[in-house]
């Protein structure tokens, strides 16, 4: 029987094939989005990690005020660490672009050269793959750093710049503005004694553990290293320890010289006491009187000496113990330590495919279940239509189960052929490439070999039937389960809810109102559609409207035109500078360890809006940092500082505007107290103009038009994806409202036939039959775009959880008004083009009806 | 006797809305056996008819059929009932509509275990032509003729007909009765049809008239009248 029912399912489908082009081109289109970005997500994730290992990907890295010495590298190596020196020239370029140069790598972070070689001679570079890109530089090409040419011999990426950021702290990243190149020993070091570079090298060091001991152990035995300032030969550090780390030395030697000059005080008088007694003896009696009053008095000084001696070792054991206990962050080598896990350059390609990977499992599924229920739909119509043939069949013995077959057969195979095609385009050249273009033109990482995990087979081939077939069976299955004399004589269903008393109501709104909730539930379809397509838009626009609030509020906030970060700060700040004590602490939101920055400032600094009470638990913290943390005034806040392994709690007393990055303000006195560090003690400075301060001195000079530049890099780059959010919640919306319109309307040929027979004209019924549906999309617009909004800015901190950025989603009432009148613009397109279906409904319906 | 019916009761509604459609009915039919049941509207006939075919159940009373009780089988054993031994005709003839004439009788034929002659059948129904139409493109008589020729493909040995003739004009009535006549001759299929029509009751073995639920009149036709003989349909 089936067979013969199967060609009936190919009739249905040939009679009906727009509807289920439009159908199955909705299930292809998200099949594709979703295979291709899984897929995308898959090759990202596993590829780089795959690579990672290939590449020797470092497990951290820690940076040090002096090189170590031989005897440390070596006792780390003894132990089993793998150790690679990590030093690098910062080299500002012509362009404005900043090439930070290490030497080639020998074995950690090694290069993975897309094509070309490395560099092998004095003038020859290899430049990272992203920075290439941007500056269209290629194999062969010439690239010239501070004044030397050098000859581009490879393209490529190293592992531990996947995320290119520049500082840890950025948020975003610009190869525009940041890249790294790699040459040869010969050429760093001509590089380095040039002294071009914007600040003095930067002595970081990458290890590999090999499971020889933990990351904490490892941090503690650097700590212990002994740190010896004479061997750094940088002017700039000399001068910063001599203020700073040196004075401890310098007061622990004055004490030691103290002690040594009391104890000889106290020998030399201990011996002229005991020359005292011989010259006694020797003396006469005339001299007697006055030499007992001298050797009484030089013994009691000699006892004096002794006690001052005994005072002054004590002096020297506390002094030591005071500055042993106050002093140890300063005479500490090591100035960071970072884990690859906490570190925001290292796997940030995968993370990011980790929140799309799984958005598109949960898109994927949600996208089927909708149409799935929008065929059921229309199935449900042909069950209706054909009920009396459905219990005439079941008369002649068809049982349900022949039946509920074949009626899931169609939208098992409209989905299982939907679902092939949208696999077999999501893994095309058109598929997976393209999505995981957005990530390569982001991400410094290299050529990956696509990856099909058999899962997705599952999922995009067989998910889809399963899914389609599980909703039908329940939906249908109750239609099926009436008694054949029931589905013979059509009867319908009493319901509370078709015979509402709708009072004294008008004929037309009576109809109206009769016409919606006889259509309850191909409208509660238009309506779940209509929810599912704003879920999508309001992806989409929430990304719009988070890139468009970080772009405007950071340049909006950011008043300062440069500012400098020191690593030496000068013992008297620049003239026009305001300085400030940064410290970066970290704190974990959704999963991820995301840096803070304690920023101390005065109370009447110019850059910043907040009221900094002095009090060393009390902050003031930045809307990023609050949006991201979900923090208000009142609040505490606690902060890691990593170095230390010591936890600060907070409190917040205000929140201020300030979207540029996750910033805690405190008053820079009691920071200062609150670290330890001296009264005058600053590391940051801010400025309205340029200041003249020896590059070698800094980490980092960060401008406003840096700035202005990374917070637009967002945009550029999120573009592509709000559009195809945009464009497939419009065509989701389209081709649900218009198939849902249409089947009420050819659920309603009887009706609307009889009605033409009584002389109603088209715009009549028209008003009778669709107008009502005003209502039902006005009302549903009204509910779904607010609580789209609702459900997607809970889901969002989530998709970017890995994003140091604040959580600005917020839209003018405006938008939701523009979204609510392009909900029903597009209603009434859609119902402009309903309307040539109602005219094609003949009188001589009534008829074939009964027939 | 093939069919055997005892004291069937059957109502509809509660309380206000109560109504009792069969009083307790008590009948039968012979094996091979054409019986016209008639009546006026809200008789009863269709509900008798129904409760026969398994498509309703009764209140009490008891049904046989070949010997075997009908009455308070499950479901899925009614449509065995159904599937092995009834073929049922409407007046609407109630075809699959995207399926050819053929392909709607092969629906049912698939559901016998010995099913008659395909050809033979379309043959006898006048359908052989027409058996690649689809029922759009066919007269109503020819339709209901598609519907007979769905229902006995089975080889049914009970027909049951609601109003087969309802939804005709007299000539292409008196066509499908003929048509009928001549299936109960040839295959000895027994037919129990209702219908409003007083003419009917002339060319059946057996004629049972029912009035308020209960059998108002019923007997044997000593003189029957061939089908194609009849009068005012």
């Amino acid at each position: 029987m089936q067979k013969i029912l199967r060609k009936r399912v190919l009739r249905d489908l040939k009679e009906n094939i727009l509807r289920y082009l439009a159908l199955g081109f909705l299930i292809i289109l998200g099949m594709y989005l979703v295979v291709s970005i899984i897929a995308a997500a898959d090759t990202i994730i596993q590829g780089t990690e795959e690579l990672a290992e290939e590449h020797n990907r470092e497990d951290g890295e820690f940076s040090v005020f002096v090189p170590l010495s031989k005897q440390e590298e070596a006792a780390l190596r003894e132990e089993g660490i793998q150790l690679e020196k990590m030093f690098y020239l910062d080299m500002s370029l012509e362009d404005g672009s900043t090439l930070r140069v290490y030497k080639n790598r020998e074995s950690i972070n090694l290069l993975a050269l897309d094509e070309g070689r490395q560099a092998e001679n004095a003038n020859e570079a290899v430049i990272e793959k992203r920075y290439a890109q941007e500056h269209g530089l290629a194999v062969g090409d010439r690239i010239d750093i501070v004044g030397e040419e050098y000859k581009i011999t490879g393209i490529g990426t190293t592992p531990d710049y996947e995320a290119a950021f520049q500082e840890f702290s950025d948020s975003s990243i610009d190869s525009e503005r940041f890249g790294t190149a790699f040459v040869t020993e010969e050429a760093y070091t001509a590089l380095l004694e040039s002294g071009k570079s914007d600040k003095s090298e930067a002595y970081y060091y990458a290890y590999c553990l090999n499971g020889k001991m933990s990351n904490e152990d490892l941090r503690n035995k650097i700590k212990e290293f002994e740190f010896s300032a004479e061997e750094v030969e940088d002017s700039y550090f000399q001068e910063y320890w001599s203020e700073t780390g040196g004075q401890k030395e310098k007061l622990k030697n004055s004490v030691n010289e103290i002690a040594d000059g009391s104890e000889k005080l106290s020998d030399d008088l201990t011996k002229l006491s005991e020359s005292n007694e011989t010259l006694h003896e020797g003396m006469g009696s005339i001299y007697d009187m006055y030499l007992t009053d001298y050797a009484a008095g030089v013994e009691s000084a000699a006892e004096g000496a002794q006690k001052l001696a005994e005072g002054t070792s004590e002096l020297e054991d506390k002094t030591n113990e005071l500055l042993d206990k106050y002093f140890d962050t300063d005479i500490s080598n090591l100035t960071m330590f970072l884990t690859a896990e906490d570190n925001p350059r290292i796997g940030a390609a995968g993370n990011d495919q980790v929140i799309n990977k799984l958005g598109g499992l949960i898109a994927g599924v949600i996208v089927m279940i909708l149409f799935t229920y929008v065929i059921s739909v229309f199935v449900i119509h042909g069950i209706e239509r054909e009920c009396s043939v459905i219990g005439a069949l079941y008369a002649l013995g068809v049982k349900r189960k022949d039946l509920l077959r074949h009626y899931l057969m169609l939208p098992v195979s409209v989905t299982f052929i939907a679902g092939i095609l949208g696999f077999l385009l999501g893994i095309s050249n058109i598929g997976v490439p393209v999505q995981m273009q957005d990530c390569f033109n982001y991400f410094s990482i290299p050529e990956l070999n696509i990856i099909y995990a058999p899962y997705l087979v599952v999922y995009s081939i067989i998910m889809p039937p399963v899914v389609a077939a599980v909703v039908n069976y329940f939906v249908i299955r109750k239609h099926l389960s009436r008694t054949a004399l029931s589905l013979i004589r059509n009867e319908q269903k009493d319901s509370k809810r078709k015979n509402l008393n709708l009072g004294n109501m008008g004929f037309v709104r009576r109809f109206q109102m009769r016409q919606m909730l006889r259509e309850a539930r191909t409208g509660f379809t238009v309506i779940f559609g209509m929810f599912i397509s704003m879920l999508i838009m309001m992806l989409g626009l929430n990304c719009y409207a988070l890139v468009t609030h970080i772009s405007e509020e950071t340049k909006a906030d950011t008043r300062f035109s440069y500012m400098y970060t020191y690593k030496y700060p000068q013992k008297t700040p620049p003239e026009d500078g305001e300085i400030a004590f940064a410290k970066t602490l970290k704190r974990e939101a959704y999963g991820y360890n995301l840096e803070v920055t304690l920023l101390g400032i005065k109370e009447d600094n110019p850059y910043f809006d907040a009221e900094v009470e002095a009090g060393e638990n009390k902050v003031v913290l930045s809307s990023a940092a609050a949006q991201k943390y979900n923090l208000k005034a009142g609040d505490e806040i606690v902060l890691k500082d990593e170095e230390e392994g010591r936890d600060y709690a907070f409190e917040v007393t205000e929140v201020i505007q300030y979207s540029s990055g996750f910033y805690a303000f405190m008053n820079i006195d009691s920071m200062r107290a609150l670290f330890g560090e001296t009264e005058d003690y600053y590391n940051v400075v801010f400025s309205d103009c340029e200041l003249d301060i020896d590059a070698g001195r800094l980490y980092a000079t960060t401008t406003r038009d840096n700035v202005y530049h990374s917070s637009d890099v967002f945009i550029d780059l999120l573009q592509p994806m709000i559009y195809t959010m945009c464009i497939v919640s419009v065509l989701i919306f389209c081709v649900v409202m218009y198939l849902m319109i249409k089947v009420m309307i050819d659920r309603s040929a009887f009706g609307i036939s009889l009605v033409k027979i009584f002389g109603y004209r088209t715009k009549e019924i028209r008003r009778l039959y669709l107008n009502g549906n005003f209502y039902t999309v006005a009302v549903g617009a009204a509910i779904c775009i607010p609580l789209s909004k609702w459900v997607m800015d809970r889901m969002y901190p989530y998709l970017i959880s890995n994003v140091t950025c604040g959580m600005n989603l917020s839209f003018e009432w405006r938008m939701y008004v523009g979204i609510w009148v392009a909900v029903i613009v597009l209603y009434l397109f859609i119902n402009q083009l309903l309307v040539l279906r109602l005219k094609k409904i003949v009188p001589a319906e009534v008829l074939k009806n009964r027939e | 006797m093939y069919l055997e019916v005892k004291n069937m009761k059957k109502s509809y509604g509660k309380d206000g809305s109560y109504i009792q459609v069969l009083k307790g009915i008590t009948t039968g039919v012979e094996q091979g056996e054409m019986c016209v049941i008639q009546g006026t509207s809200g008789s009863g006939k269709s509900t008798f008819l129904n409760c026969i075919g398994g498509l309703d159940t009764l209140d009490s009373g008891s049904i046989s059929v070949d010997g075997k009780e009908i009455v308070g089988l499950k479901q899925e054993a009614l449509s065995d009932y159904r599937r092995e031994n009834l073929g049922f005709i409407f007046q609407f003839y109630n075809l699959v509509p995207n399926l050819t004439v053929r392909e709607n009788i092969q629906v049912c034929e698939y559901l016998a275990k010995n099913p008659l002659n395909m050809e033979e059948l379309l043959e006898i129904l006048g359908l052989t032509e027409h058996q690649n139409k689809f029922p759009s493109q066919l007269s109503g008589g020819q339709q209901q003729r598609c519907a007979i020729a769905r229902a006995l493909i089975k080889n049914p040995k009970l027909l049951l007909l609601d109003e087969p003739t309802g939804a005709l004009d007299s000539k292409t009535s008196r066509d499908i009765l003929i048509l009928l006549e001549k299936i109960n001759q040839k295959y000895g299929t027994t037919m129990l049809l209702v219908t409003h029509n007083n003419s009917i009751k002339n060319m059946v073995h057996k004629v049972i008239i029912i009035k308020d639920g209960q059998i108002h009149k019923e007997y044997k036709n000593e003189t029957r009248v061939p089908a194609a003989e009849l009068e005012d349909l």
